[in-house]
């Protein structure tokens, strides 16, 4: 990497103030050390308690969502199998975003969810996750798909996503949360 | 029968204390696949809630996430069972009062089931 490039990606990140950034493969590992050093970068910035909490809770939802995903999947070529999750601080509030490759199978049903998340408020979110909750469905990571309802619990506004179409098969889909 | 999980970064430590009757889980849960972490305990909840009288489970545990979440209730779905049946059996919640997410996860606990389930503050 060039001087340029590197101090092209430090302005953009100090314009998008970003306070962690990973590119690459969502170990379960690495996802507990960058929550931890998330963790103590809010402290250190006395963040209020409930948006510190807010903020690690949809971080590790956006990871882990990723990592088992991507696990299923087994993507071959080394870019599919890396994504990327940036935390960045915006005003009073704080923006995760996360992006990794899908699927084109699965496009749909992800968009459909999205949808109906976006358009749920809060007593219809607090509904979708008691339903969820209660199904027999399991997840790849054990659960029963309720992740992405309960970032959009701790958000402060709808939850923001798109697909950015790679080739015939695959998207790039990005998710943003704001807590 | 023994139960002794040890706490790591992402998981909680799961302790069962035969005197006392008492089951304890304190940490964070956050697992890579909380089915897995799980199965242990709730196969161990289950063999346990056959041949004990009852119980009690005493959670301290400040985030989870929401897999870990529909694990927790499976366990007091099991607890409801055993409660149906006739057998001893409570909950206490501790949370810290720093920590309004929490009281709020504890609330959502309490809602779902039918046994007694007392949610417990700790100062800080």
């Amino acid at each position: 990497m060039t001087p340029q490039q590197l101090s092209r990606i430090r302005e953009e990140f100090t314009r998008e103030g970003v306070m962690i950034c990973f590119n690459g493969a969502f170990a379960h590992s690495i996802i507990e050390e960058i929550g931890n050093a998330l963790r103590r970068y809010l402290q250190d910035q006395e963040e209020k308690k409930s948006a510190a909490l807010d903020v690690f809770a949809v971080y590790i939802e956006q990871a882990q969502n990723i990592r088992a995903y991507l696990a299923r999947k087994q993507f071959r070529e080394p870019e599919a199998a890396n994504a990327i999750i940036v935390i960045a601080r915006r005003g009073e509030r704080y923006v995760v975003s996360s992006g990794n490759i899908v699927e084109a199978e699965d496009q749909h049903a992800l968009a459909g969810r999205l949808e109906e998340i976006r358009g749920a408020d809060a007593a219809a979110l607090k509904r979708m996750f008691r339903e969820r909750l209660r199904s027999d469905t399991r997840s790849a990571g054990g659960g029963a798909g309720m992740g992405l309802i309960e970032v959009a619990r701790r958000c402060t506004q709808p939850l923001e996503y798109a697909f950015h179409p790679l080739d015939a098969g695959h998207s790039f889909f990005t998710l943003t949360a704001v807590v | 029968m023994d139960l002794n999980i040890p706490r790591t970064g992402t998981t909680p430590e799961i302790r069962w204390d035969p005197a006392a009757g008492v089951l304890s889980i304190s940490g964070e849960s956050y697992p890579e696949n909380s089915f897995d972490f799980f199965a242990p305990v709730q196969q161990w909840l289950s063999m346990s809630l056959a041949s004990l009288p009852g119980l009690r489970v005493e959670v301290s545990v400040s985030y989870m996430n929401s897999s870990s979440i529909k694990c927790m209730l499976d366990l007091f779905d099991a607890l409801g069972d055993a409660h149906a049946a006739g057998k001893k059996v409570n909950v206490v919640w501790n949370y810290e009062t720093d920590n309004p997410r929490a009281l709020d996860l504890a609330e959502e606990f309490r809602s779902e089931v039918s046994f007694p389930f007392l949610v417990h503050a700790i100062g800080s």
